[in-house]
């Protein structure tokens, strides 16, 4: 504990769906720390918080876990923080259980394991008004009494019964009422031998290791304690839950009937996913001309500011030009990333899990595969990370390896720029975008069942999901995810790319050519050499000496693609029409169009299979655990990429198209 | 005679993907290689479910919370009509 004012730890376990995070975020507010658990890549959150007897706790977020048996790294996370051995991480003093009150009897079972390892614990029925809505009566008294802990009913989202669960918390915490259920006289001795056997071990909770340790003998074992624990809470049950006796259709029945229906069901999920793309364009036309205006009137102040010359030419063509040229997008990516929150809050994200299962059953995969490919959508990174939940190894890989396929947010911003020189007209843009996102996933499908059964023997997925009930979106968690997000990209604008813009415009400017001519001065620059290197390998793709450069320049964050472009062409303004008019208007050699929509066509297939983003390929290795899978793939993916640019370009030119 | 009457209650028993829709269901045995799985998520003994769809992915609910899963998993979940 390194905050010397924190009187305690406490860790906040529970299912996943529980309602964890928004009690750690009703708890904590803005107290809030992010870091990484020693040796993996599941995130660490912690905060702190004052009871009102005025003490300073740490309230540790774990990752969402069904039981301590881990199927998962992220339940594996838990199970270790809670046994003492996960590097780097102390005991918790006491353990606040979340339980959603409306699954109660499913959910009682990780609590029930919880109290087995002899902590202290405190558990919130969370959701209570909504256990309250569907009739169900619950009797905390009765289930503190079964379980020799107390139980504070709280609605974690309407912060209600949040000052009772504080007066829960108090220091002295709760004496731990250990091992509530007993087995037959031969289990009993096993345990017993075995807890002694941990206590001269010197274990930190021997009754903990005592108890695992039986468990992990045998399946048999194993089974027999979860049913005697299941035993025990049918039993509790009985006497603290009195279930309504209606059979009526909740809302949640209704919506299912359509939104799982075989037919039904598809429409309205490729209704939802053209609803998202096309609003991506149309609703965030306005914003994005207030920044582009906003740009130009910075530029047009800072060039008035600074008199004529290089230091003027760095800030406003260098700096202002780039790192405005990705910020621009910023209202599509707020956007995109509300719209996926806004999926995840209301309960259909795992409805489409349901629905694609069967499609990605045909490759090899399972629904459980189409979260974190969905996530990729938003940004590959939390994406790969999310295939954590895939309990099966080998599906998880094929998972991660063809999951930079499925489009990030960070290729928008040269989709955006290249569809309206292809496609006029918002729904057409819409439909096109769409199209390109298809085209990625399709892809990355068809690349799973090739390279599935390469990567060894495995039984088929199953699949086994949790369908969340219907609820209205928690907003706050909606914006501050979409905040997050919207922050770590004005970030990357301010820091990477600034950084790439400054260097883009260095290299274009030197050396200093004896013209005025900017052609010139473009084609004697660094630039211009490097574009002249690169030109005889882009030219089959049908590109130029810049493109080459910015595609170059793009490796190290895909956005830069645009700002090297808007450097290359020297746009006074970046206006995004006015770009697209300037690349409109630039031609070859034998003055013919250089953009034709055909080189469009090339540079969006080439983004869509080119794997241009460090911090992946450095995810992709920790989450592998080898070097081998993140340079093949990135090496394999950039050979993709150009070949299938190749083909499109030369294809086109064979029918005609120029 | 307790044998008996276990006997002919696992001889009226069926498995979840055999199990009609709507009807609802105590759940009599777990047993196969995901058993471990299935009865964290809900699928235990004694437990109560309702199956509301066929299919290759069938629905149900247990205690109230609607989960999906596979031909090949209900297949090791044996239930008795409650």
């Amino acid at each position: 504990m390194s905050d010397p004012s924190i009187k305690a730890r406490i860790a906040l376990v529970g299912n996943p769906n529980a309602g964890k995070t928004t009690l750690f975020n009703a708890l904590t507010g803005q107290n809030q720390k992010v870091g990484n658990y020693a040796g993996a890549t599941v995130s660490r959150k912690s905060g702190t918080f004052f009871t009102p007897h005025g003490h300073k706790f740490e309230l540790i977020d774990l990752p969402g876990a069904y039981s301590l048996d881990p199927n998962s790294p992220d339940e594996k996370i838990t199970r270790d923080v809670l046994i003492g051995d996960q590097e780097g991480e102390e005991t918790p003093d006491l353990v606040l259980c979340v339980l959603d009150a409306t699954h109660l009897e499913r959910h009682l079972y990780l609590l029930l394991q919880v109290i087995d390892l002899g902590y202290p614990v405190v558990a919130a029925l969370n959701k209570i008004d909504s256990a309250e809505a569907q009739g169900l009566r619950l009797d905390p008294t009765a289930l503190s009494e079964s379980f020799g802990v107390p139980f504070v009913a709280i609605s974690a989202m309407t912060e209600r019964g949040i000052t009772q669960l504080k007066h829960a918390l108090r220091h002295p915490f709760p004496s731990p009422p250990g091992r509530l259920w007993k087995g037959p006289a031969e289990l009993e001795d096993a345990i017993e031998k075995s807890i002694k056997l941990a206590e001269t071990k010197g274990e930190t909770y021997p009754a903990a290791s005592g108890l695992t340790a039986v468990a992990d003998k045998g399946p048999e074992s194993k089974e027999f304690i979860q049913k005697t624990r299941f035993e025990f809470i049918h039993r509790a049950v009985e006497a603290g839950l009195q279930r309504p006796n209606e059979d009526s259709l909740a809302l949640t029945d209704r919506i299912d009937a359509h939104a799982l229906h075989p037919v039904r069901g598809w429409i309205i999920f490729t209704a939802l996913m053209i609803t998202v793309f096309w609003s991506i364009f149309k609703f965030a036309e306005v914003p994005m001309g207030w920044i582009e205006q906003g740009q130009e009137a910075l530029q047009g102040w800072v060039g008035s500011l600074i008199g004529e010359g290089d230091f003027q030419s760095l800030i406003v063509d260098g700096i202002i030009a780039g790192v405005g040229g990705v910020l621009v997008f910023l209202p599509q990516i707020v956007l995109l990333f509300f719209f996926i929150s806004l999926l995840e809050s209301s309960g259909y994200m795992a409805r489409a899990a349901y629905l694609m299962d069967g499609v990605m059953n045909k490759v090899g995969l399972s629904g459980k595969s189409f979260l974190p490919l969905l996530s990729g959508y938003a940004c590959a990174i939390p994406g790969i990370m999310a295939t954590r939940t895939i309990p099966n190894a080998k599906e998880r890989l094929a998972t991660i390896l063809i999951l930079p396929w499925t489009s990030c947010t960070a290729r928008l911003p040269v989709y955006t720029l290249i569809i309206p020189l292809i496609f006029a007209g918002a729904l057409q843009q819409g439909l096109a975008l769409f199209g390109i996102y298809a085209l990625g996933t399709i892809t990355a499908l068809v690349a799973a069942k090739f390279l599935k059964p390469s990567l060894g023997k495995t039984e088929a997925p199953q699949f086994l999901l949790e369908l969340p009930p219907y609820q209205k979106p928690r907003w706050t968690h909606v914006l501050r995810q979409v905040g997050e997000r919207a922050f770590a990209f004005i970030k990357k604008a301010g820091t990477v790319i600034l950084g790439l813009s400054i260097i883009l415009w260095f290299l274009e400017s030197y050396p200093k050519s004896d013209s005025d001519d900017p052609i010139v001065q473009q084609s004697e620059s660094f630039n211009g050499q490097i574009g002249e290197i690169m030109e005889p390998v882009v030219a089959p793709l049908g590109w130029d000496a810049r493109m080459g450069t910015a595609m170059m320049a793009s490796f190290a964050a895909r956005e830069v693609f645009r700002s090297s472009l808007a450097i290359s062409y020297a746009t006074d303004e970046e206006d995004g029409e006015e770009m697209r008019d300037k690349l409109t208007a630039s031609t070859r050699a034998d003055g013919t169009a250089l953009y034709t929509p055909l080189v469009g066509l090339s540079i969006i297939v080439f983004f869509v299979y080119a794997l241009q983003c460090l911090p992946t390929t450095v995810v992709v290795r920790r989450e592998t655990g080898s070097w081998k899978w993140a340079i093949g793939q990135l090496a394999a993916m950039t050979v993709f990429a150009y070949l299938a640019a190749l083909v499109v370009y030369q294809t086109g030119k064979l029918l005609g198209y120029s | 005679m307790a044998n008996f009457a276990t006997d002919l209650e696992l001889d009226s028993a069926l498995t979840l993907s055999q199990a009609a829709i709507g009807c609802e269901f105590q759940i009599r045995q777990v047993r196969g290689p995901a058993c471990s799985q299935l009865r964290d998520i809900g699928f235990c003994e004694q437990m109560r479910v309702k199956k509301l769809t066929n299919g290759r992915n069938m629905l149900c609910t247990v205690c109230g919370t609607r989960l999906a899963l596979s031909r090949d998993l209900a297949d090791q979940i044996q239930v008795v009509p409650a």
